[in-house]
């Protein structure tokens, strides 16, 4: 019979340090199992002011309050002190004396004024209800978007039955986090020509945490190849959108250069603000906007944060990349490659 | 030899552990895979999110919900079990309770958050593999825990007395064959203290016996948290370093 040699598992690099390897139970002098539940919880991260995992006790000293990813232990005899446990995996935080746990990867939670992409779920009476990736969806009601014919028309029972002919099921959008209730449900706006209707492009997911938060969180990127300006809307839930360009209608004015009084100027947007219509998008555009959608998937993956700066050293490496005639998922390391040739590039100014 | 078990390792030894933490890109919010020997399981979690359904809608805390999915080839004969096989409902009403438990539910009120288990490869223990696996995506999803819930199996050998005259000495984390041989149980502890979360076993056994069982379970469980905490510590300083860049 052929004997059958199985090749040993690869040796895990994690299992150095320890000195048991994880695989056997010490043996104490009367042969019963050593218990190590018995010794005290570590409280590692602290000292290395690194990382702290559930269960670990990041403080016993009465004098910090608890704050977000903390629980408060039961005491170990009736009327004890209690101490302050993480319940996140994360970094600890401290205000003043307030300490909190920030974890590695968490779900958006909202936060008034921040700029938002969304997708509509459902339509009812008086308002959509609005996926921004948070444990709760958000409502956009009717009172708050800019209804067409100008921002002083008076929002009528018409109105109500069109509401679909604004925004339906499944469409994207772009809104501002308007106001909060006690229990967070959050409440969007799309009074401002920033704001409204997506189309024109792509959309994507990253995680929450991975979009900085910065001052403008719209860019407009001048892209190669005859691609002509790009959009991006860098949702702070995540959801990003990356589409062609179209000129804002800016109180500033219009095409001429003279001003456009408001009144006027909302007619003019509203007519195409809610078309469902995609304008004709040239072949050259589609491949830098999925370029740039792959940058942007590229540097969330690799765990750098996507703000301004990161997106255009990473466009700029990836154009690199492609003029060195590799192309896009040629293999799984290009994207790898041109994060790391952005973080150089950044490194050097 | 003397004293080893058919897999060569000693009653007191642990299979290989290998976990990983993340490993889903897609819109899971956080994501395991774990390895206890040839037992292979996938785990994603989804939540706190709004609830699939009205009557998971908790006033005051989130629902936890589990879906345990068996992949055919995962046995050693290719079975497909359904959604309502009775083996994955069992699986997931005990993922779930303990879940329910040991996450900070009240933080979430009228939400979900679901596990789903996917069970590649089964080779004994599969219950404590889910539940370690489930423990690691929570993490990874940045959900609220009170501590770790870590799971590990015992078996008891059903001779009377070794070779040596004395009673055997319970078997931790036993394999497949073992599983089908002698009677085992399966215990889940929070973190590495002795608090037990959920205990199962589905076979007879004798009632002195069982208390040595538990205890060997319980301390395996205590070198399964560690083991898995020194992997989200790692993945923990690898994000962080990227973010650091």
């Amino acid at each position: 019979m052929p004997i059958q040699i199985i090749a040993p598992a690869p040796f895990v690099a994690a299992d150095e340090e320890d000195d048991e390897g994880g695989v056997s139970l010490g043996l104490d002098n009367d042969g019963d199992i050593a218990m190590d539940g018995d010794a005290p919880r570590r409280t590692v991260g602290r000292q290395t002011g690194g990382i702290v995992t559930p269960g670990e006790v990041v403080t016993e000293d009465p004098q910090w309050m608890r704050g977000h990813g903390t629980y408060l232990s039961q005491p170990l005899v009736p009327g004890g002190s209690q101490s302050i446990v993480s319940s996140l995996a994360g970094t600890i935080s401290k205000t003043n004396k307030l300490l909190s746990i920030r974890a590695l990867k968490f779900r958006y939670v909202p936060e008034i004024g921040d700029l938002v992409v969304g997708r509509i779920l459902e339509v009812q009476t008086k308002r959509w209800r609005v996926d921004i990736a948070a444990p709760h969806s958000a409502t956009l009601l009717l009172s708050s978007i800019n209804l067409p014919g100008g921002i002083l028309r008076k929002r009528t029972s018409t109105d109500e039955l069109q509401i679909r002919t604004f925004f339906s099921e499944g469409d994207l959008l772009v809104a501002e986090v308007q106001t909060l209730s006690n229990d967070g449900l959050a409440s969007l706006h799309t009074r401002s020509l920033k704001y409204g209707k997506l189309r024109n492009g792509v959309f994507m997911t990253i995680d929450a945490g991975m979009v900085r938060r910065m001052k403008s969180h719209v860019l407009t990127m001048n892209t190669s190849n005859g691609g002509g300006e790009v959009d991006i809307y860098l949702g702070v839930n995540g959801y990003i959108y990356i589409a062609k360009h179209t000129t804002p209608l800016t109180e500033s004015g219009g095409p001429e250069g003279k001003s456009v009084s408001i009144t006027r100027l909302e007619e003019e947007a509203s007519e195409a603000i809610y078309s469902n219509v995609n304008e004709e998008i040239s072949p050259e555009t589609r491949a830098e906007i999925a370029r740039i959608a792959c940058v942007i998937g590229a540097l969330a993956r690799n765990g750098v944060k996507v703000d301004e700066e990161m997106v255009h050293l990473g466009y700029e490496a990836a154009l690199e990349e492609f003029l060195q005639g590799l192309e896009w998922g040629s293999d799984g390391e290009a994207g790898k490659r041109v994060v790391e040739a952005a973080l150089v590039k950044r490194r050097e100014g | 030899m003397e004293g080893l078990r058919n897999d060569g390792r000693r009653w007191n030894e642990l299979r290989r552990i290998h976990c990983q933490l993340s490993t889903s890109s897609t819109n899971a919010d956080g994501s395991s895979y774990i390895e206890q020997g040839f037992t292979k399981v996938l785990c994603n979690v989804t939540g706190p999110a709004e609830p699939s359904s009205r009557q998971k809608v908790k006033q005051d805390s989130a629902t936890v919900s589990c879906e345990v999915y068996f992949a055919a080839f995962s046995g050693t004969d290719r079975i497909k079990r359904g959604r309502n096989d009775k083996k994955v409902q069992e699986l997931q009403t005990a993922i779930q309770k303990t879940f329910s438990s040991i996450i900070l539910t009240h933080l979430f009120s009228r939400s979900e958050i679901t596990i789903s288990v996917h069970i590649l490869s089964q080779d004994g223990g599969t219950l404590a593999a889910c539940i370690n696996a489930a423990t690691l995506a929570l993490i990874d999803a940045g959900i609220p825990l009170k501590d770790y819930v870590c799971a590990c199996t015992a078996g008891q050998s059903t001779s009377i007395f070794d070779n040596e005259g004395a009673s055997p000495d319970p078997w931790l984390d036993v394999n497949y064959l073992e599983e089908s041989d002698i009677p085992s149980l399966t215990v889940a502890t929070v973190g590495d203290s002795e608090k037990i979360v959920a205990l199962n076993m589905e076979n007879k056994v004798r009632i002195e016996k069982l208390e040595a069982m538990i205890a060997v379970g319980i301390s395996g469980c205590a070198k399964v948290r560690a083991i898995m905490d020194k992997e989200v510590r790692r993945h923990g300083k690898q994000k962080l370093e990227a973010q650091g860049e």
